[in-house]
């Protein structure tokens, strides 16, 4: 089931770097998990999940504003942060 | 006197409070010097703000002086493991992503504890963002099983339980995505309950696996461990999941020695040390001589459980996770150039190996392609181990199995092979894929390791849980134990 599995790319979608001596690492444990996981492919599974339903549909509560943190709070924590507002690099680049 | 204060349970302290014999402040400093004493040897405490201890003390014995006492967790600490949120109090998950965090926000759980009069006693080792089975994978200490300081004290809250089998505090909050109440419970001989899904508020606990995720009590006795939950659990809006006022009456106890037993089939054979199957089996020996009838049931897809459980909880961990970039809070990496060069770095740098392994592992199996054959597959999986589970339940009150199929393991054991560990998880998994209550109850020792037996009921059951592990305990000699320091 593990055919495709590509360490480059899915560290790209995971948004990490890795070293070549973590990709070596976690292709090799990757692999040796995901095939454990064959289990899942060879059962005989239910074809819906209908009552899997842990996760309970509660209602959701109405749209309105409510007590929040406020900008002191949120920029205190925040790595960076100027005239209230949490600073990033910039995103939009000037010349464009 | 003042010597032995750490040895009591939670409910002589409350006797001796309401007594006027004992208060809060004396409590906490002779708690205080045990940390002196015996933390750095076991580890189990990443902080401990003592003039915070000592001026929430002060508050607590001015109310009862005045009257205005709180309830039989007045003036008591109650350690906290450090992904549940704590209002000025670090937040770290064990991660250097948010080594330096402190909380700006109160959980439901701490602001229960505070309403109920209880001491917000510091912040407990946990494996990184509760991923392990070991608490080897904190970034920031080792913690160390208090019978053995050369083994591990279980994971990942390992914090929560040393600190209770070492004496440091009489009550300790968990988190259980797999058995991470369960399992520490059992490997440092105390009591850990993983409440049915819903029925604590997870508002304030840093998310893992949000469909698993469950705070829990963990004490040194059934008793104290019951005097707990009933503190914590209440409605809360802000958690969708949480069950409503109307929605949570527990099934009442019933009369503890007519229980019906269910043994799973095949579960105390393979994988199992040979003393701790002697130990269950004793436990249910036990149950059978008091009038409990035992039999035999079948759960026969339980060996899906652990690749079932690993590609639900590490999906939802890799979305969970998402949130870690560097922009709002934790880690930023001093290299950031660009947004996205920010977010990589900022990641890569903050979190551990176990936590890049796990997100790897969920982005792989919700990626394009592969999410049929393995999110879709193991949410089918989910449904017909809880639909067994569901089945067995309506044949019998409550199932009876080891909590580990091993004692604890020395450190770096087991540390360079992740899926080993994952298989630690075996007999606990089940209960959070299925949102069911469990209790893990310390039933004997293999040579001088603490060994569990565990109880899974059906949701809502966890009075009927509670009552047959206080029959167990009360025949026998493991409530309150403590490791010699």
């Amino acid at each position: 089931m593990a055919e495709g599995f590509d360490i480059d790319h899915l560290a790209k979608l995971a948004r990490l770097s890795l070293t070549a001596e973590e990709k070596a690492l976690y292709s090799s444990q990757l692999n040796s998990i995901l095939g454990h996981f064959q289990a899942l492919a060879q059962a005989d599974l239910p074809a819906t999940i209908d009552d899997a339903r842990v996760v309970r549909e509660s209602a959701l509560r109405s749209d309105v504003p409510g007590p929040s943190l406020g900008a002191a709070a949120v920029t205190r924590i925040a790595p960076a942060s100027r005239d209230g507002q949490i600073s990033v690099p910039r995103v939009v680049d000037d010349e464009a | 006197m003042a010597d032995a204060l750490h040895t009591l349970s939670a409910a002589e302290l409350g006797r001796r409070l309401a007594a006027g014999s004992l208060t809060s402040r004396a409590l906490c400093a002779a708690l205080i010097a045990r940390y002196d004493a015996v933390n750095d040897k076991v580890g189990a405490f990443t902080h401990l703000d003592r003039a915070d201890v000592l001026a929430q003390a002060d508050a607590s014995d001015a109310r009862r002086r005045a009257g205005q006492g709180r309830g039989p967790l007045e003036g008591i600490p109650v350690a906290i493991k450090d992904n549940i949120a704590v209002q000025g109090q670090p937040l770290t998950c064990s991660s250097k992503m948010l080594a330096s965090l402190v909380s700006p926000y109160d959980s439901h759980v701490a602001e229960r504890l505070r309403a109920a009069g209880a001491i917000l006693y510091g912040r407990l080792n946990m494996d990184e963002f509760a991923m392990g089975s070991s608490t080897e994978n904190s970034a920031l200490r080792k913690t160390y099983n208090p019978w053995d300081l050369a083994r591990i004290p279980g994971g990942s809250s390992g914090g929560s339980a040393a600190a209770l089998a070492a004496g440091l505090v009489p009550l300790s909050l968990g988190s259980d995505t797999g058995g991470s109440i369960r399992q520490p419970a059992s490997h440092c001989g105390v009591v850990g309950l993983k409440p049915t899904y819903g029925l604590i508020s997870r508002f304030g606990l840093v998310a893992f696996a949000s469909s698993l995720d469950q705070i829990g009590p963990m004490a040194r006795s059934v008793e104290d461990c019951e005097l707990l939950l009933a503190a914590l659990a209440s409605a809360d809006a802000r958690d969708m999941t949480c069950f409503g006022p109307d929605e949570r009456a527990l099934t009442s106890a019933g009369e503890a020695k007519k229980l019906r037993i269910g043994i799973p089939k095949g579960f105390l054979g393979k994988g199992v040390a040979p003393e701790v199957a002697a130990a269950v089996e004793a436990a249910v020996a036990f149950y059978r001589a008091q009038g409990c009838t035992v039999s035999e049931v079948e759960l026969p897809s339980a060996d899906l459980a652990v690749p079932t459980y690993y590609v639900v909880a590490t999906a939802e961990a890799s979305s969970n996770l998402g949130r870690y970039d560097g922009v709002r809070y934790g880690h930023r990496s001093a290299q950031a150039g660009t947004p996205v060069e920010m977010m990589t770095n900022s990641r890569s740098e903050g979190f551990g190996a176990e936590v890049k392994r796990r997100i790897l592992l969920g982005t792989f199996v919700l990626s394009a392609g592969y999410a049929d054959a393995y999110y879709n597959r193991a949410l089918r999986a989910r449904a017909k181990i809880r639909a067994e589970y569901l089945a067995a339940l309506s044949q019998v009150d409550v199932l009876l199995t080891p909590t580990v199929p091993t004692p604890a393991f020395k450190v770096g054991e087991k540390a360079s092979d992740p899926l080993q560990l994952y298989l630690e998880d075996i007999f606990t998994i089940p209960a959070n894929l299925a949102g069911l209550p469990a209790l893990s109850v310390p039933c004997g020792k293999s040579g001088h390791l603490p060994v569990g037996f565990h109880l899974v009921g059906a949701p809502l059951s966890e009075a009927k849980l509670l009552a047959a592990g206080r029959l167990f305990e009360a025949a026998h000699g493991f409530a309150h134990q403590q490791a010699a320091l």
